[in-house]
């Protein structure tokens, strides 16, 4: 019950705004039910080592991170309306949404600045054409490998013509990613680089003691044993308020469909759909 | 100076800086180099650097916006080769000639010699970009641009063919997602059907206009019913074949085939193609003909400008021909697990 307890008022307070599930008592219980006695114990260390970031700390890094870029470039000679953003996938997932968030709450529009699909090669082609020069900023909240951001970007700057400078803002990325955009030349403007080390199930990492962490990836290899670190293995340990992404381990996230295990933070695609 | 040799003439300009950089500070081609470079070549030029160094210094110029890093305009490959070098723990420098950024056009030109390398159906890029240098240039002349843009005729022949249709046509070449995107090669295969429709269905052309019947086509397309885009010329070839009374058959066979949607190519027209003996006469004349040559022993002729004049009119039709009969589908989309990061 303590351990219950404890886990309760610690993800309450710090995933508060969770949005594909909310974190009541009931939700955390279920959680904190799944593992033995031993193994709970390591549950708040867990909890503690989650790097959550809530809806406004996505806004004001994101506020931030633009308005230091856009000064920059603004003294290297490129003004805000020859700055393109583009987004980077399907309306309705995270890209958009953040460059929504961000338009908005910089007031983009009023300044000039260009925005566009990274899946409308033609309005990226035209748009390029007209300017000749300036900046494109890919906008997301995350990147884990790296793989959906480079196939999206790869496919887009191809239609583009003239000179332009290639950045990605991004709150948060991993390192795996960086690697793969600096071999592009798009340069990562972020808050923080998620490193093997600093993601504590992973080998690499020396956050906790062994034991500890065996217990924890073993119960990963129960929900899925080959990717029981989620996407890849990444083993990724920051969440957003909108969801989790799939690098996540299963730890946190629990099985698909939430059967037989189920999450803390799922990401909204591991939940079951809502029968109407 | 015409329009256009005044631009080329001016697209790099140096600045007159050698410098010598760090790999990280180099910012390769906006298309992947991995995809466009052979493993062998860069594999003997990465062991000479290891040796020797960079000896030839790259051509750069600095990016807006980036302090302190460089694009490539010349050097791809051994700038791949010292990024590589440095992965394995090797620091390798990159002397560098420092220009200024190349114009838009300039710019487009360089990135030709990297598309030259790109299969026809990754072509509509290089259409694009193609279109902005004609029109910035208003040059339209193929052989002019074969000069400036150092793509093959027959590659910018493909190009114009693309850009004849319609952008909302063009844009269905556009999709990010291979499974749904209509391939470049479909546009350049079904134009001769539809430049045949006009003159020979001028009924249905009146109906659906071209743009009616591409449509169609393009509805076949998406419903399995053209299983290869090469199959539009198995249409050309059953009317180029028909004679008499069996013109008018193909011609009701061509006018249901675009009009009945699931209508498969070759379901319709291998009964007025199927005679494979024209394939194998031309196979056996190719090797008659170079046995002939062979046994005429011709390899110390004197008097060959007579010889010369003749075996040049047999390799630009070989040369046509080849070009002619080019051609295929893209590669099937491979299936992989997205990455969904947040």
């Amino acid at each position: 019950m303590f351990e219950k307890l404890r886990c309760f008022f610690s993800a309450r307070l710090r995933f508060r705004d969770y949005e594909p599930q909310p974190v009541t008592f009931g939700t955390v219980g279920r959680w904190v039910e799944q593992f033995n006695k031993t193994e709970r114990k390591n549950l708040p260390l867990l909890l503690k080592n989650i790097k959550y970031v809530t809806e406004a700390e996505t806004k004001n890094i994101l506020c931030e991170l633009n308005s230091n870029l856009v000064a920059r470039l603004k003294q290297d000679g490129i003004p805000p309306h020859r700055i393109i953003y583009v987004q980077v996938d399907d309306a309705g997932s995270s890209s958009p949404f953040m460059l929504g968030i961000l338009k908005n709450a910089a007031r983009l529009e009023r300044q000039g600045c260009k925005f566009v699909d990274s899946r409308d090669v033609r309005g990226l082609h035209d748009i390029t054409d007209k300017l000749e020069e300036g900046a494109i900023v890919y906008v997301d909240d995350f990147s884990g490998t790296g793989v959906q951001f480079c196939k999206s970007r790869d496919f887009a700057v191809e239609y583009t013509v003239g000179n332009f400078a290639e950045f990605f803002l991004v709150p948060y990325i991993c390192e795996e990613a960086v690697e793969k955009l600096r071999e592009r030349g798009v340069e990562p403007v972020t808050a923080g680089i998620h490193k093997i080390q600093d993601r504590m199930l992973r080998a690499e990492a020396s956050i906790v003691p062994d034991d500890v962490k065996k217990q924890l990836t073993g119960f990963c290899s129960k929900v899925d044993r080959k990717y029981g670190l989620g996407y890849r293995n990444l083993g990724s340990m920051i969440v957003f308020y909108r969801n989790a992404p799939n690098g996540v381990p299963l730890v946190i996230r629990g099985s698909q469909n939430q059967t037989p295990y189920v999450g803390i933070l799922p990401r909204t695609t591991d939940l079951p759909p809502l029968m109407g | 100076m015409p329009k256009a040799q005044e631009s080329v003439a001016s697209q790099v300009i140096p600045k007159g800086l050698l410098q010598n950089l760090l790999p990280e500070q180099v910012v390769p081609s906006k298309t992947n180099p991995r995809r466009l470079f052979d493993e062998r070549p860069l594999r003997d030029l990465r062991d000479n650097i290891r040796q020797h160094g960079v000896l030839v210094p790259i051509t750069v110029y600095p990016i807006k916006g980036q302090p302190d890093k460089y694009a490539i305009l010349d050097g791809e490959r051994r700038h791949r080769c010292c990024v590589d070098l440095q992965n394995e723990g090797l620091r390798v420098t990159l002397p560098a000639n420092i220009v200024e950024p190349p114009t838009k056009v300039a710019g487009l030109l360089y990135m030709f010699s990297i598309h030259g390398f790109r299969e026809a159906w990754e072509l509509m890029p290089t259409a694009l970009s193609l279109e902005t240098v004609m029109r910035d240039l208003g040059e339209r002349d193929n052989q002019k641009l074969v000069n400036l843009t150092g793509l093959s005729e027959p590659q910018i022949e493909r190009c114009k063919k693309l850009l004849k249709f319609p952008k909302k046509f063009q844009d269905l070449s556009l999709d990010p997602d291979p499974k749904t995107r209509i391939p470049s090669n479909f546009w350049i295969e079904a134009l001769p059907l539809l430049e045949l429709c006009e003159k020979i269905l001028p009924d249905l052309d009146a109906k659906l206009g071209r743009d009616g019947i591409t449509q169609k086509l393009v509805d076949k397309y998406r419903a399995g019913a053209i299983k290869s885009v090469i199959h539009f010329r198995r249409v050309m070839e059953a009317y180029e074949f028909a004679e008499g009374g069996r013109k008018k058959v193909v011609l009701d066979r061509i006018r249901s085939y675009i009009l009945q949607t699931g209508l498969e190519t070759r379901k319709a027209f291998d009964e007025f193609v199927m005679d494979n003996r024209r394939v194998q006469n031309a196979i056996a004349a190719c090797t008659n003909f170079v046995d002939d040559l062979r046994r005429y022993k011709l390899r110390y002729v004197a008097d060959k400008d007579e010889l010369f004049e003749a075996l040049s009119k047999v390799r630009s039709y070989v040369d046509y021909l080849m070009e002619r009969l080019k051609g295929s589908d893209p590669p099937a989309p491979m299936d992989e697990t997205p990455e969904k990061d947040s």
